[in-house]
């Protein structure tokens, strides 16, 4: 099992909401009352670091997390967004820790950011864009930039319902999105899953999804055959899934969307964080879906 | 009052000069593991911290050193003395060099309630995980013991029945993760083991439990050498076998399952410790038991400072030294014996 394999499976079902327990749901917006513009800040979160470059916070950020590769002059470190160090984290000397309250020990790691008089930005995995959003306007309040905060959701909106006005179908087409070789997806209910609905589709994920499994099936290559989708995206070719590896799968190659080569391999990380970027994603979407009948 | 002529068979059975040697070794090992970290702390400044000598360090250091440092060294020394002691009975009991404390299905019990805890639909059990994991390992042995028959017969119908006990509730687990994958990181990363949830909370609670133990298992003792004798030798000395063996087992279940509740599944420990312990003074009395936690501490302290230092800041599961580590010191320690025996 390759390194990135092992990886995929633990991030993507990670995108699922897990609020580790009631005391950990701080709400971030209140995170920062004492300093309104904190200047060193450090943040353990790949969609975070996006939206603070984004909104003018990234002057003030003097750290991220090892998984913090775009923007490219985000000042990468090696401390870690899934287990964070607090140690490693204070030697930083930051007034603003922007954290995920899905990190391991979240609960612990906030509690001694706090003995130390650290502020502390808890990060809750957003359920849709919304809330995705609300985090963008909370960010730009804990770091002093509310409006500019607001004006990059005003504009993420209005790019948004522009592209799925142009691309948006009229009659559904069924679409497939394959999170590993599983193979997991992510149904209508899931993040991701809702950006696909927006453009009228039908996502085949949600015939196996349940109560348990959190917006994140897990598919049989029966069920995917049977369902014959249309266009699959595949958001693990960056751990070498293509077209060909589908095809060779035993019965996938009777599957439409590989006969007639609507197989769309996602870039990294843009459909796996919630950053500014869902624009792109929005946009690689509809122009994918629009060669499809 | 002991005569002289009576301490003197008692040295000969155990020399103490030994344990306090490990004693001073603990000693230094802990305050070497307070002093290393990211953020750089002269050994002097720590000292003088911890025993609030002149000079102390004031702000964020004396926070360092006193609410992250300390009590993860002393949860450390807690979790290693207890896995240690515990593998220690269990092996004496067993008459088996191949027992360890999660034998009777205390590891895979607790893994089944952290793992409930996690899944469970009201995320606040979340925060109740080390009383879930706490339950279940004890559960687990209380089943293997009912399993096996009361008054603890024969010690190998009840090592059959706490591995059935254990693959079960291994097997529910594994059930309920496949069943909720969204926990399954959270549910790995607390079977890998780990000391990073230390606090002085967690320690107070399980250094309660942990002690009890340890005392109840110390005060025994003398008479575990019994149990490495037949029943029959053992009833001759005065001894009540079975009586003795319950009291050990659930003594060591205890202090087992506390561990596991606050540091997750810490493997090897108990194993390679005892043996090393009695491998290099050639001695299986269970008088050694106070040598073997101390050992077991400072084993524990040394591996979470490696798991803590040695890919900073990112940490590796303490797991993952003490098998590392373990492994082939435990084998060499067994080369040496078998060649000694030879």
């Amino acid at each position: 099992m390759s390194e990135g394999f092992r990886l995929k499976r633990i991030l993507a079902p990670a995108l699922a909401v897990f609020l580790i327990a009631g005391a950990l749901s701080v709400p971030g917006a209140n995170a920062a009352t004492t300093n309104p513009r904190p200047t060193r800040i450090i943040s353990l979160s790949p969609s975070a670091t996006e939206i603070l470059f984004a909104i003018g916070a990234g002057p003030q950020v003097i750290a991220v997390d090892d998984n913090s590769d775009y923007p490219a002059d985000a000042p990468m470190s090696k401390l870690s967004s899934f287990t964070p160090n607090v140690e490693a984290i204070a030697a930083y000397n930051p007034d603003l820790v922007v954290i995920q309250s899905s990190a391991t020990g979240a609960a612990n790691v906030i509690e001694n950011l706090k003995k130390l008089n650290i502020n502390v930005f808890v990060e809750v995995t957003p359920n849709n864009i919304n809330d995705a959003y609300n985090e963008f306007v909370a960010l730009g309040t804990a770091t002093g930039h509310p409006s500019r905060a607001k004006a990059l959701v005003a504009s993420m909106k209005s790019q948004i319902s522009e592209i799925i006005a142009k691309y948006r179908k009229k009659t559904p087409i069924s679409i497939y999105h394959e999170l590993d070789n599983t193979p997991y997806s992510a149904d209508s209910t899931s993040f991701i899953g809702q950006m696909y609905s927006d453009f009228n589709v039908t996502n085949i994920a949600d015939a196996a999804s349940s109560a348990d499994s959190g917006g994140y099936p897990e598919l049989t290559s029966e069920l995917v055959v049977k369902a014959n989708p249309q266009i699959i995206f595949l958001d693990d070719a960056v751990y070498g899934e293509s077209e060909a590896t589908l095809a060779k799968r035993p019965g996938w190659s009777s599957i439409i969307a590989i006969k007639t080569h609507h197989v769309v391999a996602l870039p990294a990380d843009i459909p796996d964080r919630w950053g500014p970027r869902i624009v792109d994603f929005y946009r690689l979407v509809g122009k994918a879906i629009s060669t499809v009948n | 009052m002991t005569t002289a002529t009576e301490r003197d068979a008692i040295g000969r059975i155990w020399n103490w000069r030994i344990t306090a040697f490990c004693c001073a070794i603990l000693f230094l090992v802990a305050v070497a593991a307070v002093s290393f970290g990211p953020i750089s702390i002269s050994f002097t400044q720590v000292f003088k911290t911890l025993f609030n000598l002149p000079g102390h360090s004031t702000g964020i250091d004396r926070t360092v050193i006193l609410q992250l440092r300390l009590p993860r060294v002393i949860l450390g020394i807690l979790v290693g003395s207890s896995l240690a002691t515990s593998g220690a009975v269990y092996q004496t009991v067993f008459h088996n060099p191949l027992a360890d404390p999660y034998l009777l299905g205390a590891a895979s019990g607790a893994g089944l309630g952290a793992t409930i805890a996690l899944t469970s639909t009201h995320h606040d059990l979340a925060g109740a995980l080390p009383v879930f994991a706490f339950i279940g390992g004890v559960l687990a042995v209380a089943a293997s013991f009912l399993i096996s028959g009361k008054f603890f017969a024969d010690p190998n119908t009840l090592l059959l029945s706490g591995i059935a006990v254990g693959s079960f509730a291994t097997a529910t687990q594994t059930y309920l993760q496949q069943r909720h994958s969204a926990e399954l990181r959270p549910v790995y990363s607390w079977i890998l083991g780990d000391l990073t949830s230390a606090n002085w909370g967690v320690v107070k609670w399980s250094a309660i439990y942990i002690a009890l133990a340890l005392a109840i298992l110390i005060r025994i003792s003398k008479q575990l050498d019994g149990l490495l004798l037949s029943d029959e030798e053992a009833y001759s000395l005065g001894i009540n076998p079975k009586r003795l063996r319950m009291i050990a087992v659930a003594a060591a279940t205890l202090a087992t399952a506390t561990a596991v509740s606050a540091s997750g599944l810490i493997g090897f420990v108990g194993i390679v410790v005892p043996h090393l312990v009695r491998g290099i003074t050639h001695r299986v009395t269970n008088r050694s038991l106070p040598t073997i936690a101390v050992v077991g501490a400072t084993f524990l302290v040394l591996a979470d400072l490696g798991a803590r230092t040695l890919l900073s800041p990112a940490e590796l599961p303490i797991g993952v030294i003490t098998a590392f580590v373990g492994a082939p010191f435990f084998l060499f320690v067994l080369r040496n014996r078998r060649k000694a025996s030879a």
